[in-house]
């Protein structure tokens, strides 16, 4: 009678995991592709693009469920691509070459941004600097150790100046030692804090100006979609699909007619901006990413990427060429 | 005592490495993600006489921020040993400002204190300065009933005396305290280095961070780990001479 009994339970319990799994297995195989992209910072204004991917349903209508993941100081998307955590991310031109360097099977699908958002700020009351030459004697901000280091060393080779022709301080999160003027150059992500910084002092009476490196040939290389060499060759169509969906929410966002729509999505992520300063940020945004009308969003700038490997291997920043152009598959969005 | 602590840490360490190989070989990550023996050996070679000064320069401001904390650990603890309304509100205290991280904390610091050896010297001494307040508190407000219920019953009892015979009976209990508070102001000057620094092993993981570089930040791990190593052995052998002398009766030997 027991034994009945229990063969009675084993035969309901599989019958019912039998029909749980048919109801399950087809949603699955039909539903949407489960994706995770995770960018290289906070959500703010400078991710306009990637946030409306999402929240106007730009890869939903493509058929593709991703998860936007918000990075940060100790997150590198290119590490999650290999360790699986993620299948598509934002990397900086420099993480992209030094990967490669070190083996990593990275590709770039897109430039997000034409110019790059990392310059220096300085009051308009100092000497103006035309040429690379005018920052002798200034008094510079750099992170020792991070992109603008880089970006700074070549700006003083290319004005044959060394770093004694100038004075370095290291800079910190805050920007007291600027905003006391105890350091003249400060560096800044030209759309989030360089605005921050601008409307700060305007509103104490100060202009400021803005060093783009960019302007005087230094085009290093910053945000990029990436992926893994491995992703494009096993799925080359989420692939496209992925780069297509999120380049269309690209130009939407940077649209000025989608501006309220844009910032009001914006807003609900990044709470403790105000109002103005984001409106400014996605000003300053669009400038770097869509420079001009013309341009597509995403366009890789080869020219750059180039250049970039030039001055990180001339900075011993990387041991050998890696040929970075070899890594820039750009797919194209139609 | 010294060399057990070096080849503790040693073996820690070297379990810790084979574990990262372990799962790199066995994943197959490339040296991006986790370096290989070669590529952190060729690192170790390149920076580690700088991480080395780095260390030194890291630990003597651990020693100072140490050395401040036992001073004003030892000065609060005797003086709110008692069960007095002020011995609660300092330990309240204590407990409280222990729960703030330090990261919160660091930019109200830096700037007050600017980026230099004060803020390094400030964060080192409060990271370690809570723990071992809380510890010499608890020692100093145990009674050693057996031996202080003589003076009180005599009425040679003094404040001095008291704290004397508290310290004396919770040796191995300090000495242990003040050894392991040797990591914990090594730490704090990391965490300070880290966050806004110019100088100092917790600034140059900072650096290597920034590229990326796990094999550098492996290189100063294991610099940190042999010079805390050397530190906190050193400590525990000065705490063992210490209690060898406080033992043992004048003129006489420690049975």
């Amino acid at each position: 009678m027991r034994s009945v009994n229990r063969t009675r339970i084993i035969i309901w319990t599989a019958t019912a995991i039998i029909f749980w799994l048919c109801s399950v297995w087809p949603a699955a195989a039909d539903g949407p592709v489960k994706l995770n992209y995770r960018l290289k910072w906070l959500f703010n204004t400078s991710v306009a693009g990637d946030i409306m991917a999402v929240e106007a349903g730009f890869f939903e209508r493509s058929g593709l469920d991703v998860t936007v993941k918000e990075g940060g100081p100790e997150k590198n998307a290119i590490k999650e691509l290999e360790l699986g955590y993620a299948d598509f991310g934002v990397a900086s031109a420099d993480q992209v070459i030094r990967a490669l360097d070190k083996g990593a099977d990275v590709v770039v699908l897109a430039q997000l941004f034409q110019i790059n958002p990392m310059q220096w700020i300085y009051r308009a009351d100092q000497h103006r600097i035309e040429m690379p030459e005018d920052l002798r004697g200034r008094h510079i901000g750099v992170t020792f150790g991070g992109n603008d280091e880089t970006i700074m060393n070549t700006l003083l080779a290319m004005g044959e100046l060394t770093k004694a022709d100038v004075r370095m301080s290291s800079v910190r999160f805050d920007f007291s030692p600027f905003l006391k003027r105890k350091v003249e150059i400060w560096p800044v992500y030209r759309n989030s804090q360089g605005v921050i910084l601008e409307t700060k002092l305007a509103r104490e009476g100060e202009k400021v100006l803005f060093l783009n490196p960019a302007e005087f040939g230094v085009s290093f290389v910053a945000n990029s979609v990436v992926t893994s060499g491995k992703t494009v060759k096993s799925h080359p169509g989420r692939v496209k699909a992925f780069l297509k969906a999120l380049m269309a929410a690209w130009e939407y966002a940077m649209d000025p007619a989608n501006e309220p729509m844009v910032l009001a999505e914006i807003a609900k992520k990044d709470k403790g901006t105000e109002d103005l300063i984001r409106m400014k940020q996605l000003d300053a945004t669009r400038e770097l990413v869509k420079p001009s009308p013309r341009l597509k969003i995403g366009t890789i700038d080869t020219d750059a990427w180039r250049q970039t490997e030039t001055i990180m291997l001339e900075e011993k920043q990387i041991k050998k060429p890696v040929l970075v152009h070899t890594r820039l598959y750009g797919f194209p969005a139609e | 005592m010294l060399f057990r602590r070096i080849y503790q840490f040693l073996i820690v360490y070297a379990a810790g490495v084979s574990g990262l190989m372990g799962i790199k070989y066995g994943v197959g990550l490339s040296d991006y993600v986790i370096p290989g023996p070669e590529l952190i050996l060729e690192t170790a070679g390149r920076v580690l006489t700088t991480y080395f000064f780095d260390c030194i320069n890291t630990l003597s401001v651990t020693i100072l921020g140490q050395l401040i904390s036992i001073f004003m650990a030892f000065s609060v603890g005797i003086l709110g040993r008692k069960s007095t309304w002020v011995g609660s509100f300092i330990k309240v205290m204590a407990y409280n400002i222990q729960a703030y991280p330090i990261v919160a904390l660091a930019p109200i610091i830096f700037i007050l204190l600017g980026d230099g050896f004060l803020s390094r010297l400030l964060i080192a001494s409060m990271i370690c300065y809570f723990p071992l307040l809380l510890s010499v508190l608890g020692i100093m407000a145990s009674p050693v009933e057996d031996i202080e219920h003589f003076y009180k019953a005599t009425g040679r009892m003094r404040w001095q005396l008291e704290v004397k015979i508290r310290a004396f009976e919770n040796l191995s209990k300090l000495t242990t305290v003040i050894a392991g508070s040797a990591t914990l102001a090594m730490a704090g000057t990391i965490v300070a280095e880290f966050i806004a620094a110019d100088a100092g092993i917790g600034y140059s993981i900072r650096i290597a961070l920034y590229q990326s570089d796990l094999a550098g930040i492996l290189t100063a791990l294991f610099m940190i780990g042999i010079i805390i190593s050397v530190y906190q052995g050193l400590l525990e052998t000065a705490g063992e001479q210490v209690k060898t002398k406080w033992s043992a009766p004048k003129g006489g030997t420690l049975i």
